[in-house]
């Protein structure tokens, strides 16, 4: 090597590290500046999104993502945190804040076959009820929750999720059921001794023997996340009433084919530590006992061999179905159904899993209940910096560009449409917090319901009626022809009439038409009817776009659908007939609404129609695979030079799609124009996609995986329309009052309820319930305290109440409801109970620490209790209970 | 003679190394199937998800059980027919081979590239340029570089720098990404002057300069994590090598002639050392087609190792042959060419050459 070669090397190393260095102090100035940055005090009422641009990055890492914050890097982090070593980094944090969310549980599953398996001989004793049953008291779930989820979750005792609102509803119900199945090992063991002796198995040394053999139990532990150290855990307490545990540690993907696609009657497992995801507030628990204790409820194998109570099976069923009348009718069915589920326990719940979603303090935006920050729908109308507007938004998220984008069948993947909602503009939106819905693009709605079904209202953006009966007019469109290219009439298909069980009239909002695509073009009346008939048409077997992935959708559609009707076409007044009903007006109007919406242009999606009936691409994966071709993507890739093709014929031809309908509410003007303008778009934005939500897509580089999204000028919402879902009003609740009372004298409790520090609005709240159980856990009491003003309310014990209770530590628990958000507080008040003449007068209080407080001294209020949690009080007061 | 002597060598060689392609693509169709266990896993990931889908939408609530669960049946029976597990395993493992042997990579099964393409083509050659610009950037500067220095220090040995790179050498034990994380951790983190992961800023500059120059920005950190990883340890084998050559007679004497050290380096060192080093670059060149999962991964850099990854993830057969019979095919043109080389570099070696004298 000559010493000039080495010379060339050297130097060509050092010019690109400094190179490199240049660059990157570079870019780090310029990164610090803001896009713009206008003061708020300065602006006029702002409209559209709060900030100019928002660029999305992957990055799977959760604690570089952390340290990424700490730079500037990013601003907020779409995936939900759940280990505790990273929450208490964000904690100690100065720049970091975060949003809450409860998006998963955790459960054991137990295999019932039995009580031996035919395929092995071997006892199965989760075969039985009541061993099963006792798992509820082996498991110490308050356990699970601190040590195994370092307080990361919240104990989870019932079918119903603690976050959501039917556990708020039924709170003293579900209350005394948690403490009879709390944590007692004792008595867990007295019934599998007895029910395992039942079944002819003998202890033996300790450990069960059956037919001379030890009775083995085969887990299969999941190893992905904290259900690995439940399982663990669960396996050493089955070990200690003498039971041989076979862990079987095993991934998603190894565990699937045997709990899930195997026969149970194989005897290949007993338990599995079984894991759920909820994505969005459910309103409406009650078919979770048919879904998850009845063969109903899947049509896997291992439902199939579930055999609820005569019961339970029953209740599940009219649960299921809806079948009652009135709310109280409900409560009263749920109450059973829970009763009876923990008596089945063919699963046992242990935990509601807390996620932890980061973001930069100078960062706000609306997170979901449920969802967190990817599952929030509200998010891109809310995200914003604290101080002024504009700017520009870093968001990174676990992965991104997964699958093809498009709005018919495209990626389904949660952070592919957490970005594309930032797109798209919708009729109604879900209130993060509690799952109502809440008008957008819709002014107001009748909704009329069939008398005697049990649907309520709470909102006031909508009117909710009970008539006798209602009549389908026979006008209505109820179907497609596909051959035809019209519409079929209820006059067509029933010719003797047709009722259905609701009716909802949507008055859409005055201004939609004037409201325009992402492309310039206006929205009209052709798009609603296109993106209505697309429904039909792709799951019609004559179309010439029939793809048989569309035809379940279709045919559920269809299994309620009893028509439609245009009343006004400007302002847009439609009717809707459908049989589908939910328990919450809201939620009806908001479905039926968006049964008549669209926010995907025709001309868009006529490009795509094309495509695929010339079989060069598909709507979806399924389609596209049969017909060995691309899966449409309207962004990158493949499928945008077949599109130009395809915008080039149609803008040549004045392509009309479904002209024999379409053609009456469009112009061959407006066609030619329509597609003259996506043309543009496409010359300067490179994609094909368009939509109406406050921000466009500015570009899309998919191996690099970077997406920007940027404001539309053109979304004239104001800015702060949906500023009050920003944070999620949980009621504080504190307790004070006698430490010690004597039976048979009257106690007087004071109870306030804040948020922020501030007295809770009474008209907000949904109700205010309290129960005192005496020292044998037996409730004594249940009633609803009188309200005192300001947030405060007092409880009174008469004489008659503090005589029926016996000598000991009582509980008083309160449980709020609020009807700004699903997740209710609760509260526990120890006093203790004396007989005999004492010196009373200490005064007790629970506060956020949730330690009773009596002049210099604390009285540990209640032991257990979720750490983190008690961290978080100010947010969620479940760790109050 | 010597013509059909050496077109019988390189048949029978072909055909060996063919033979040896097929044998290996079948079994990595085994393994990376199961054996045929797979179809197990992926029915009933099938059943769990679209139940899960299906029982998670409200609009199916109003529905009749019975007719819940036949949509619910239909969507599994599509999803399986999709996927081909309608078809015996066995079938399919053969049809997978031929597609493969013939290069015909055809569809993904769960995959889509970047861009939206379902064509295993497509899929690798989207991550080919970065691993190559990656890999391919950090492999020569490693690889020419030893070379270099190990030829430097052949001729210095026991000096202050060849005792250095001893030392150093150690280094290596520890892999690339592991220096990847403290290198991100020292100067994205803490002295915030290089970014911390990706292909280039965020958001793209729109300029084609501005993009390059981004690029090599984010060049650096992966490439001297590569190079902590590798270099000392290549220097150190190098070295060692030359040593030994170093020390032979004929050098000494040329040292004694008094030939300068570049033109003993360069004749007498060089030279004969050249096979080993040409076979060690060309398997240099075409590791680079594997990438590398967990270094790619730390530095979120969109290459061959993540996507073969997340293709073992999803059982995306395809994916994994098509990028396995590439490799195989690869490595059976290099062994092949380099016989041919070895014949052209190195006097001592003939091709065909008499049974005991051939390679």
């Amino acid at each position: 090597m000559t010493k000039g070669i080495r010379i060339a090397v050297l130097t060509a190393l050092l010019a690109v590290l400094g190179g490199g260095i240049y660059l990157a102090l570079r870019s780090r100035a310029q990164s610090a500046k803001p896009a713009s940055n206008e003061s708020a005090a300065k602006q006029s009422p702002r409209l559209g999104a709060w900030v100019d641009e928002i660029v999305f990055r992957e990055e799977a890492d959760r604690a570089k993502a952390l340290n990424m914050f700490e730079a500037g890097e990013i601003d907020v982090y779409g995936l939900g945190i759940t280990d505790p070593e990273l929450y208490r980094r964000i904690q100690a944090s100065r720049v970091v804040q975060y949003e809450i969310s409860y998006g998963s549980s955790s459960e054991l599953t137990f295999n019932p076959v039995g009580p031996t398996f035919p395929k092995t001989g071997e006892l199965n004793p989760f075969h039985v009820p009541a061993i099963r049953e006792a798992i509820n008291w082996l498991v110490d779930r308050d356990y699970v929750a601190e040590e195994i989820y370092g307080g990361l979750a919240v104990p989870r005792y019932l079918p119903l999720t603690t976050a959501f609102p039917d556990y708020a509803r039924l709170a003293d119900v579900a209350r005394r059921l948690e403490l009879h199945y709390s944590y007692d090992t004792e008595k867990a063991k007295a019934i599998i001794t007895k029910e395992m002796r039942k079944l002819g198995a003998q202890l033996v040394n300790e450990r069960w023997h059956y037919r001379g053999k030890p009775v083995r139990l085969i887990f299969l532990i999941r190893t992905e996340d904290q259900r690995r150290e439940i399982g663990d855990y669960v396996a050493t307490l089955l070990e200690n009433v003498g039971f041989t545990v076979d862990r079987q540690y095993k991934t998603a993907a190894e565990s699937s084919p045997i709990w899930i696609g195997g026969n149970p009657a194989d005897g290949r497992w007993h338990i599995y530590t079984g894991g759920w995801v909820s994505l969005a507030i459910d309103r409406d628990q009650a078919d979770m006992f048919n879904g998850y204790y009845t063969p109903r409820g899947r049509p896997d194998p291992l439902w199939q061999a579930y055999t609820p109570s005569p019961r339970l099976d029953k209740v599940a069923e009219i649960l299921d179905r809806r079948d009652y009348n009135t709310w109280e009718e409900r409560k009263e069915l749920m109450t059973e159904a829970l009763k009876l589920a923990m008596e089945d326990s063919v699963r046992v719940w242990l935990v509601d899993a807390v996620y932890v979603w980061p973001r930069r303090k100078e960062v706000v935006l609306a997170a979901d209940l449920a969802g967190g920050i990817s599952g929030s729908t509200l998010w891109p109308y809310t995200i914003r910096f604290v101080e002024g507007t504009g700017r520009r938004v870093n968001f990174a998220n676990p992965s991104m560009l997964t699958e093809p984008w498009n709005p018919v069948a495209g990626s389904n993947w949660i952070f592919d449409n957490m970005i594309t909602r930032g797109t798209q503009d919708l009729p109604a939106f879900p209130d993060p917090f509690t799952g109502l819905h809440w008008p957008q693009r819709v002014r107001t709605a009748e909704v009329y319901v069939q008398k005697g079904l049990p649907v309520t209202k709470t909102l006031d953006w909508l009117t909710l009626s009970f008539v006798p009966s209602i009549d389908v007019p026979p006008d209505a469109w109820i179907d497609w022809d596909a051959g035809g290219e019209r519409f079929v009439t209820v006059r067509e298909m029933h010719s003797k009439g047709l009722k259905a069980r609701t009716r909802t009239v949507i008055h859409y909002a005055d201004n939609l038409w004037e409201t325009r695509w992402h492309d310039g073009n206006k929205l009209s009346l052709a798009d609603f009817i296109f993106a209505f008939i697309l429904g039909f048409d792709r799951g019609n077997p004559k179309s010439a776009i029939f793809d048989e992935a569309a035809v379940p959708a279709l045919k559920t559609f269809l299994s309620h659908f009893r028509g439609a009707r245009i009343l006004e076409k400007n302002p847009l007044v439609v009717e809707i007939y459908s049989d589908q009903i939910f328990p919450d007006a809201e939620t009806i109007a908001a479905t039926r609404a968006s049964d008549f919406y669209t926010n995907v242009p025709w001309h868009e999606l006529a490009l795509g129609v094309l495509a695929e009936r010339s079989r060069q691409l598909a709507f979806s994966a399924s389609k596209a695979d049969r017909l060995k071709v691309d899966w449409l993507s309207y962004i990158s890739g493949p499928s945008l030079p077949v599109l130009d093709r395809h915008l080039a014929a149609a803008l040549k031809e004045g392509f009309l799609p479904y002209r024999n309908t379409l053609g009456e509410y469009t112009s061959q003007q407006e066609v030619t124009e329509r597609y003259e303008k996506l043309r543009a778009w496409r010359q300067t934005r490179h994609h094909f996609w368009v939509s109406n939500g406050p921000f466009y897509l500015y570009s899309v580089h998919p191996v690099e995986k970077i997406v920007v999204i940027r404001r539309s000028e053109s979304f004239s919402d104001p800015a702060d329309k949906w500023v009050r879902f920003v944070e999620p009003q949980i009621a504080d609740v504190e307790v004070s009052g006698p430490r010690i009372v004597k039976i048979g004298t009257p106690a007087e409790f004071q109870v306030q309820i804040s948020f922020k520090g501030k007295p809770y609005p009474e008209k907000d709240l949904e109700f205010v319930r309290y129960m005192v159980f005496d020292s044998r856990g037996e409730l004594v009491e249940l009633a609803n305290p009188e309200s005192a003003g300001d947030g405060m309310w007092k409880i009174t014990l008469g004489p008659k109440q503090t005589a029926r209770l016996t000598s000991g530590s009582n509980r008083l628990e309160l449980a709020v409801t609020s009807r700004l958000v699903a997740l209710p507080s609760f509260r526990t008040f120890r006093f203790v109970t004396v007989k005999e003449e004492t010196k009373l007068g200490l005064q007790g209080k629970t506060g956020a620490d949730g330690q009773i407080e009596d002049g210099g001294s604390k009285i540990e209020d209640r032991k257990s209790r979720s750490s983190i949690l008690n961290l978080l009080s100010s947010k969620i007061s479940l760790a109050d209970r | 003679m010597t013509f059909i002597r050496l077109l019988r060598y390189v048949v029978l060689r072909a055909a060996s190394l063919f033979i040896t392609v097929v044998v290996g693509v079948y079994l990595a169709i085994l393994i990376a199937n199961m054996g045929g266990y797979v179809d197990e896993i992926r029915k009933a990931q099938i059943r769990e998800q679209v139940g899960a889908t299906m029982l998670a939408d409200q609009k199916l609530r109003t529905m009749p059980p019975n007719e819940v669960r036949r949509v619910i049946d239909q969507q599994i029976a599509l999803e399986e027919t999709r996927l081909g597990l309608d078809r015996p395993f066995l079938l399919r493992s053969f049809a997978y081979l031929s597609d493969a042997l013939t290069l015909s990579l055809g569809r993904a099964e769960r995959l889509t590239s970047d861009k939206g393409s379902r064509q295993v083509r497509d899929i690798i050659l989207e991550r080919l340029p970065a691993t190559l610009l990656l890999f391919g950037t950090a492999d020569l500067i490693v690889f020419f570089t030893a070379i270099f220095v190990a030829l430097f220090l052949s001729r210095r040995y026991g000096s202050w720098l060849d005792k250095t790179v001893v030392a150093l050498a150690p280094t290596s034990s520890a892999p690339a990404w592991f220096y990847g994380i403290f290198l991100i951790l020292i100067f994205a983190s803490v002295f915030r002057i290089l970014p911390f992961g990706g292909m280039v800023d965020v958001p793209p500059p729109e300029s084609a300069l501005e993009y390059g120059l981004s690029v090599l920005q984010h060049l650096i950190l992966p490439v001297s994590a590569i190079l902590v990883g590798s270099l000392f340890i290549a220097i150190y084998n190098w070295r060692t090598f030359f040593l030994i050559y170093s020390s032979e007679d004929y050098v000494e004497v040329a040292k004694a002639k008094g030939l300068p050290s570049g033109a003993i380096e360069r004749r007498y060192i060089l030279r004969p050392t050249l096979p080993p080093i040409i076979t060690s670059f060309a398997f240099a060149l075409i590791s680079l087609w594997s990438g590398a999962i967990i270094l790619e991964t730390v530095f979120s850099w969109p290459g061959l190792g993540r996507l073969l990854f997340q293709a073992v993830g999803l059982f995306d057969t395809p994916v994994i042959i098509g990028s396995v019979v590439i490799y195989a095919y690869l490595l059976a043109l290099t062994v092949f060419l380099l016989d041919i080389l070895y014949a052209l570099v190195d006097p001592r070696v003939k091709v065909g050459g008499e049974a005991g004298r051939s390679l």
